[in-house]
């Protein structure tokens, strides 16, 4: 990706060369309006389109091939990603779902900008003021002099005011947070605000606060815009430098500075023509720098992520023949990676067991184990008298319902959350019937149908337990692994959930739960107990 | 188009001055630029034709070097002004249009709360709103000062140089402008609707696939769902591609526009020089003049590549400011009891019904508990009773009046109703009681934290200057649910809607809340939503619901 970047920035330069041939056209048709002679002006002013039009050919192949490189490298950030979060069986250091998601998004996508502008911004920077600067001191000394001297001193002062600027912005943005955070915040307490009737009160509390943020703002701004206006000035005063010196000298006003020769008129319009562009690198670097500095950011959060240690599974997560035998599991030798050491544990086909013990004991853990869905490397897991290993365990899983506390829904329909892609894997209106979510069904407009996820509708928590242990019953399980089934419910629904479980056990099914609810434990035919004494 | 021209308009109305200044000096910026450029051709091919006729001693030099020293400095000076004014302008657009969308969904029907502000809407409303920062900023503004211009310019060619050049720089630019601009405004506002709900689709599945990963992997789903991320990324960079397309032939257009003006300049200068009276200054300076006037159609392009963004956004705001206000009533009465006969009312966002056939009624100083299942409706009943949802059957009179008959403000004045998941802001202790009661004294706010039993843990955390961070930061669950309760109780409501009160709080403290509460409000009529026997205990009489 280096490389087609390099060329593609080289020709944007080359586009940016051309600019000189044609002032150097230019030149010659007004020495050849004023002393006469000279070629025709028909060939000149031909000439010169005819390289304008060459220079936007190359300065779109240019910005096509850095669109190309850029997407690419996209691509294959978000390749990564995808792939190395399926790999990934919990969340890391760097953060949830939704700051995964949005650096995969929408983040990555500002990398496009750094390699589409700034990239070639800088190699411009690189080789145009240079080469204007020697033809100006072809023509004139006092030219490249005025040049040379503008030239350097303008990254000098835009990095002093810029520094100041960052400063002022550092204290002062952070004390006051942005106003989005502010609207937010409003929006995340409306109903507070209208069941207080305090409406007008916070809508006037807004505006005075938006108002001083402002002001706030513009006074960062005061001093952030001061380092484009030094590049602005710099630029300004160098071309009228070079307007004012060629005119003196044309007049023979002033007799100094070129190389003994008076200057020729077409030399003098050349020059003019050039000035402007020794500065226009300097200005697109300058704007494309914000490119750049969201670029690191990005490209930092990216390392972070691509850094930060997570779990493995076991398995690659996909639909596989089940494993054959009695669906027996023993779990030994394991430990926490906070050093707690689990129980062993052997639970026979057809088996009820609850796990209980105080929160942070390993029970989730004990039960993702038992799933292969979190791999400690000396545990030693054996499932229907096989080791539980990456073949063993998509096979496995095959045969697993799988009950989490969270109510997480994916952004589908509810039909899809229960039957989660394999609708001949069971009997949808048995397994409503079973799980106690029929008259819930009933109750929504959209039945089935009903989107739920991020855009979809709500589910009571009492509902959304429900729709967990249809999605667990649904394939008729042979083992189900029940993560607090029973948790932050009322007695009622509580009781619901507990029967359904229970009758699936009755079934044969071998039934592990991992609760705090004394009562749905007290049904199972033994209780094992984590995490010390408890 | 029309979309943006309403959001626009709306900025417009309150913001006129802030804008007319940052277009003022946004049209002196390029035409100082233009006129820099101009002059300084002028001045040195003048000069150099004074050269060749040995005229250079009586060859005025003053006035044209000062001039352009002058344009140089004031061009730069009016771009610093420029800058400033028209982001002033932009801020105070966007803070408008903020104000407004708060407006709108404070006057919202309670039904559609819940829609507006869920986490995905309300990112998404943010990210709207900063995209139409373009619309005065890179639109308007600069479309407005490139026409101004254009016409200035026009003018003065015609005054100084001559007609035909005149007429070509105003067509040529502008009509040029307009044809390359609207072809890739055509194409690509399409794309990039496309292209953002791609980029949606692609955060989605990737939410999906991080947050239920075991669930998908017990099911042996994950490298599905795995695809169907790497999909939307596909299709997202697929018209990605074709959107960059489109703006690389924009740019190119724009390219190809600015040379074939040059050059056309450069030929009609050279024709009027060789058959007419024209000098070569003159043509000089019709030349670079249109030469710099690329100058006020090149931040056009930018605007064109975020149209589709800000046209898909502002639609977005157009659709929020759009929610029409809750009906207004304008009575009000004594509220001396209340009284519920066979209401019925539908679930939130369904017509069907969650609770149907309630009747009751409760007299000052009585508590009642409403009790049953979660999802039984008893929250909904709450809101009904607040006037908050409607029903479906029935009547909720309070006082002599159903409640849709009262005043808003009279009603809540009335009335109180704290939800279950009670929202705190940023600010300190006392701001977060004042919101309830404006009025209220020190003496007022201590004895309604004492009520809660939150006196004493405030006191010696800076009392009621105690900073909270946002949401409430800095309190733990059960210290914030008491602050709401306190807030809630400041207002002195004859009647207190209490949705699980003692959420969070373990029995000693709950029982110490409810008892002070009654005792800060002893003739209220307090009525709790509460699946806990311990609220269910301290009532005077309970209901359930099923």
């Amino acid at each position: 990706m280096q490389r087609p970047v390099r060329r593609a920035s080289l020709l944007s330069a080359g586009a940016a060369l051309i600019w000189p041939l044609q002032a150097v056209l230019v030149a010659l048709l007004f020495a050849g309006l004023l002393q006469g002679g000279g070629p025709a002006p028909v060939l000149l002013v031909g000439g010169f389109v005819l390289l304008g039009l060459v220079r936007a050919a190359l300065g779109y192949v240019s910005e096509k091939m850095l669109q190309t490189s850029a997407h690419a490298l996209i691509a294959r950030l978000r390749d990564t990603m995808i792939t190395t979060e399926t790999t990934r069986a919990s969340d890391t250091a760097f953060g949830s779902a939704g700051a995964v998601a949005v650096l995969a998004s929408t983040k990555l996508d500002m990398l496009i900008p750094y390699i589409t502008r700034y990239r070639p911004a800088r190699m411009r920077v690189l080789l145009i003021p240079p080469i204007i600067l020697v033809l100006a001191f072809w023509h004139a000394w006092v030219v490249g002099l005025v040049l040379l001297v503008a030239g350097p001193l303008i990254p000098v002062f835009m990095a002093l005011v810029g520094w100041a600027a960052k400063e002022a912005s550092a204290r002062q943005l952070s004390e006051i947070g942005s106003l989005n955070d502010l609207l937010v915040e409003r929006f995340s307490a409306l109903p507070d605000i209208r069941a207080l009737g305090a409406g007008g009160r916070v809508q006037d509390g807004f505006a005075a606060k938006a108002d001083d943020l402002r002001r706030r703002t513009m006074a960062v701004l005061a001093v952030a815009f001061m380092s484009s206006t030094v590049l602005e000035l710099f630029s300004a005063l160098g071309v009228a430098l070079v307007a004012v010196f060629v005119g003196f000298s044309l007049l023979d006003v002033v007799t100094f500075g070129t190389w003994g020769a008076p200057l020729s008129p077409a030399a003098g319009i050349f020059l003019l023509l050039l000035a402007p562009d020794y500065f226009q690198p300097l200005r697109d670097l300058a704007a494309a720098w914000h490119d750049k500095a969201a670029a690191d950011a990005v490209a930092e959060e990216y390392e972070t992520w691509h850094e930060s240690a997570a779990t493995k599974r076991l398995g690659a997560g996909v639909n596989a023949a089940p494993l054959p035998g009695l669906p027996s599991l023993t779990l030994r030798a394991a430990q926490l990676p906070s050093g707690i050491a689990l129980p062993e544990l052997s639970v026979n086909a057809g088996e009820r067991v609850a796990l209980v013990g105080p929160s942070g004991a390993g029970k989730t853990t004990v039960l993702r184990l038992l799933a292969g869905l979190v791999h400690l490397p000396d545990a030693r897991i054996t499932v229907a008298g096989h080791t539980l290993d990456d073949v063993a365990a998509d096979g496995w899983r095959r045969r697993i319902g799988w009950m989490p506390q969270a109510p997480h829904f994916l952004n589908a329909s509810l039909r899809r959350n229960i039957d989660m892609g394999r609708p001949d894997a069971g009997n949808m209106k048995d397994t409503l019937q079973r799980a106690a979510l029929a008259p819930v069904i009933a109750g929504l407009p959209q039945g089935l149908n009903t989107q739920l996820g991020e855009t979809g509708a709500g589910l009571s928590g009492g509902e959304g337990r429900r729709v967990l242990l249809a999605r667990a019953l649904f394939a008729r399980p042979d083992v189900i692994l029940a993560d607090e089934p029973t948790a932050d419910l009322d007695a009622a629904t509580a009781a619901l959930i507990t029967h359904a479980l229970m009758m699936e056990a009755a079934r044969g099914t071998t039934l592990i739960v991992a609760t705090h609810d004394m009562k749905l434990a007290r049904q199972m035919d033994r209780i094992i107990r984590l995490g010390g004494a408890a | 188009m029309n979309v943006l021209w309403f959001i626009f308009r709306l900025i417009l109305r309150e913001q006129r001055k802030a804008l007319l200044r940052g277009a003022a000096l946004s049209f002196a910026v390029l035409v100082m630029g233009a006129a820099l450029l101009g002059v300084s051709g002028w001045f040195i091919t003048g000069a150099a034709a004074a050269g060749l006729l040995g005229m250079g001693a009586v060859f005025d030099v003053f006035r044209p070097s000062a001039a352009i020293r002058f344009l140089a400095l004031g061009r730069t000076v009016a771009r610093y002004g420029e800058r400033m004014l028209t982001h002033d302008a932009t801020l105070r657009a966007l803070e408008t249009l903020r104000l407004r969308v708060l407006r709108t969904v404070l006057a919202a029907p309670f039904t559609q709360l819940a829609r507006l502000r869920g986490p995905q809407a309300l990112a998404r409303l943010t990210a709207d709103i900063d995209a139409l920062d373009g619309i005065s900023l890179r639109l308007v503004l600069p479309l407005v000062a490139a026409i101004a211009t254009q016409a200035l310019a026009f003018a003065l060619l015609w005054w100084l140089v001559s007609l035909p050049l005149a007429l070509f720089s105003l067509i040529g630019w502008l009509g040029g402008t307009a044809l390359v601009l609207a072809s890739a405004a055509r194409q690509s506002v399409p794309l990039s609707r496309k292209a953002e709900a791609a980029m949606q689709a692609l955060r989605a599945r990737m939410i999906d696939m991080i947050r239920s990963r075991d669930t998908l992997a017990a099911y042996g789903r994950l490298r599905d769902q795995a695809e169907f991320a790497q999909a939307a990324q596909n299709r997202q960079s697929g018209l990605r591609r074709a959107l960059d397309r489109v703006e690389r032939r924009t740019g190119a257009a724009q390219s190809v526009l600015a040379t074939l003006m040059a050059g056309g300049a450069l030929w009609i200068g050279a024709v009027s020089v060789t058959h007419g009276p024209m000098a070569p200054a003159i043509a000089a300076l019709g030349f670079f003049t249109t030469l710099a006037l690329a100058e006020t159609v090149a931040p056009l392009r930018r605007a064109i590549a975020e149209l589709g963004r800000m046209s898909e956004a502002a639609r977005r705001v157009r659709r929020t400011l759009a929610v029409p206000p809750a009906a207004q009533a304008g009575r009000s009465a004594s509220v001396d009891t209340l009284s519920i006969r066979d209401i019925c009312i539908a679930r939130p966002g369904t017509k069907t019904a969650i609770v149907s056939g309630l009747t009751f009624s409760i007299k000052p100083g009585e508590t009642l508990a409403l009790t049953g299942p979660s999802g039984c409706g008893k929250s909904t009943v709450l809101q009904a009773i607040a006037g908050l949802v409607p029903v479906l059957e029935g009547t909720i009179e309070l006082g002599a009046l159903p409640v849709q008959d009262w005043q808003e403000q009279a009603l809540r004045n009335a009335v109180t109703y704290l939800p279950q998941r009670s929202a705190l802001m940023a600010g300190t202790v006392r701001d977060a009681l004042l919101l309830a009661q404006p009025e209220a004294t020190d003496a007022d706010l201590w004895a309604v934290l004492d009520a809660v039993a939150l006196a004493a843990v405030i006191r010696p955390r800076g009392g009621l200057e105690m900073v909270l961070g946002p949401r409430g930061e800095g309190l733990s669950g059960g210290e914030a649910r008491r602050l709401t309760l306190a807030r809630a109780a400041l207002r002195r409501p004859a009647l207190l809607l209490l949705d699980e009160p003692t959420e969070g709080l373990d029995d000693a403290t709950a029982d110490k809340v409810l008892a002070g509460l009654r005792a800060f409000l002893p003739d209220a009529m307090i009525i709790m939503a509460s699946h806990h026997p311990r609220e269910a205990a301290t009532a005077d009489r309970t209901l359930s619901l099923l």
